[in-house]
């Protein structure tokens, strides 16, 4: 009985717990009205704190290209995974799933960015992703 | 107040959060006199866990060494769950499940049925590091005092200011960069202090160590604190200070930093100008410092508060920050507000 109480309570402790914020308030700067999905060719990636942009061209039905901007993390995070500036190249083609910003310029949070098989763009580390359990490379 | 009798590892603790091992109970100081100077050692202060004390190297100047690169990264939380009450620290089986829970319900590249959070979750789990264990100490808050893991009630002059501030924020919520908070500005992090608290990520510090100083680099934001050792007076009370000013002494193998004349605008959970900051550093083996910091704030707090982080020693290096350079979501925000705006207006005169 005390064993499942202490499972109960640790399940409604999940809800308080764990630091769930990034560098700003994304629901200030991207429309949850607005879902994009991009499916484009990377043109480049800025490595740049606080957060890191991907620049893609998607190409419309009409052929028109339109170059956006994604939002993403502190690169600093990737860096300890492993991830380095080959990892994102010119020319992938990549589909980015996210929410448009609120003044309607092409910029998009990169919400879950993915290959167009479905694997995740960035994997995290192979270890618990701790900067203690990643040893620099 | 001195810390508990942390020993590292993650063996069970035997220490419940009311005892206070250094003010020595009457059958502590008994059990100490009768088994000799050995253990007496090791009773004193901290000694209820039967284990040999671990002694810090020295530096060249002769200061208990703490020099290197920590992270504070944990998913304890700073306030015990109110389904947790009572219960001051888990087992290591119960620690275990804990973690692989939070992490699980934690993981971001679930998307979330409700929009707000979905967008508010930013991007995918890689970006961000929050740590995957509780605490070393196994505690279930980061709190330690009060014994029930939670803040001490806010005073009528905390409620009034918080309240304020709420109704400021309401009322312009991105006028301009001013209005947005100190993070999003570059400006401080709100966890990396002083005090310094586990965030989402970066949570990443390097100490160094000279003659008569010891330096504390940040990774978040880009700060360096650096505290002098010499008992020179505080600065006078007008000249405030984002990271407020800090004077450190050692006592022990335990380095203690006072900090004082904080700004108006850091505001540290609500704090007012004249929080008073007591911080504790002790390595208690070479992969661990706890770290330990009591609030003073009587305008802000019914009472002082303090709380207990572990910090690791970690093989990575502390990146540059360098927020200023790639900070366009500030703009971003600020334009969003001002479409809301113009929406709203041709909405009304439609």
């Amino acid at each position: 009985m005390r064993s499942i109480k202490i499972g109960l309570a640790m399940g409604a402790a999940l809800l308080s717990s764990a630091p769930l914020w990034a560098h700003h308030a994304f629901t200030a700067e991207f429309d949850g009205n607005k879902p994009v999905k991009l499916r484009g060719t990377v043109t480049k990636m800025e490595w740049i704190n606080p957060h890191a942009w991907i620049h893609i061209d998607v190409k419309d039905a009409d052929g028109k290209v339109t170059n956006w901007m994604v939002e993403c993390g502190s690169p600093n995070t990737l860096l300890r995974r492993g991830v380095t500036k080959n990892s994102v190249t010119a020319g992938m083609e990549i589909v980015v799933d996210g929410y448009q910003s609120k003044d309607g310029s092409n910029h998009a949070n990169g919400r879950d960015v993915t290959f167009p098989d479905g694997k995740k763009l960035f994997l995290g580390s192979s270890g618990t992703g701790a900067p203690g359990d990643t040893p620099e490379k | 107040m001195r810390s508990p009798g942390f020993l590292g590892g993650r063996a069970p603790r035997k220490l419940q959060p009311s005892e206070h091992p250094t003010e020595g109970s009457d059958s502590m100081k008994l059990l100490c006199a009768l088994v000799g100077i050995l253990v007496a050692s090791m009773c004193a202060g901290q000694g209820l866990v039967a284990k040999k004390a671990w002694t810090p190297p020295r530096t060249a100047d002769g200061q208990p060494d703490l020099q290197g690169v920590w992270t504070n990264a944990t998913i304890t939380p700073l306030e015990r769950p109110a389904d947790l009450a009572g219960k001051a620290f888990f087992t290591p089986g119960e620690a275990a499940a804990y973690e692989k829970r939070v992490v699980e319900n934690a993981n971001v590249d679930r998307r979330r049925s409700d929009i707000s959070a979905d967008v508010g979750l930013a991007y995918n789990e890689a970006w961000w590091d929050r740590g995957t264990h509780v605490v070393k100490t196994l505690r279930t808050s980061l709190i330690v005092d009060p014994a029930d893991g939670k803040l001490p009630a806010l005073t009528a002059d905390g409620e009034r200011r918080a309240a304020g501030l709420a109704e400021q924020r309401r009322l312009h919520p991105a006028d301009g960069p001013e209005n947005r908070s100190l993070a999003e500005r570059c400006i401080l992090w709100g966890t990396a202090g002083p005090p310094m608290m586990p965030g989402p990520y970066n949570d990443n510090y390097q100490i160094f160590q000279a003659p008569g100083y010891v330096a504390i680099v940040v990774e978040m934001i880009h700060d360096v604190r650096i505290i002098p050792l010499d008992a020179r007076p505080h600065l006078p009370s007008n000249v405030r200070q984002w990271l407020g000013d800090s004077r450190g002494h050692w006592e022990g193998n335990t380095l203690v930093v006072e900090t004082t004349n904080f700004t108006g605008k850091t505001r540290f959970r609500g704090a007012s100008e004249n929080m008073r900051l007591t911080e504790r550093f002790t390595r208690t083996d070479p992969d661990t410092i706890l770290y330990e910091y009591t609030v003073k704030d009587p305008a802000t707090w019914t009472k002082p508060w303090t709380a207990q982080v572990t910090m690791a020693k970690s093989n990575s290096r502390v990146y540059e920050y360098a927020c200023h350079e790639g900070n366009y979501a500030m703009t971003g925000i600020l334009t969003g507000a001002r479409a809301g705006e113009n929406n709203s207006a041709k909405a009304a005169t439609k």
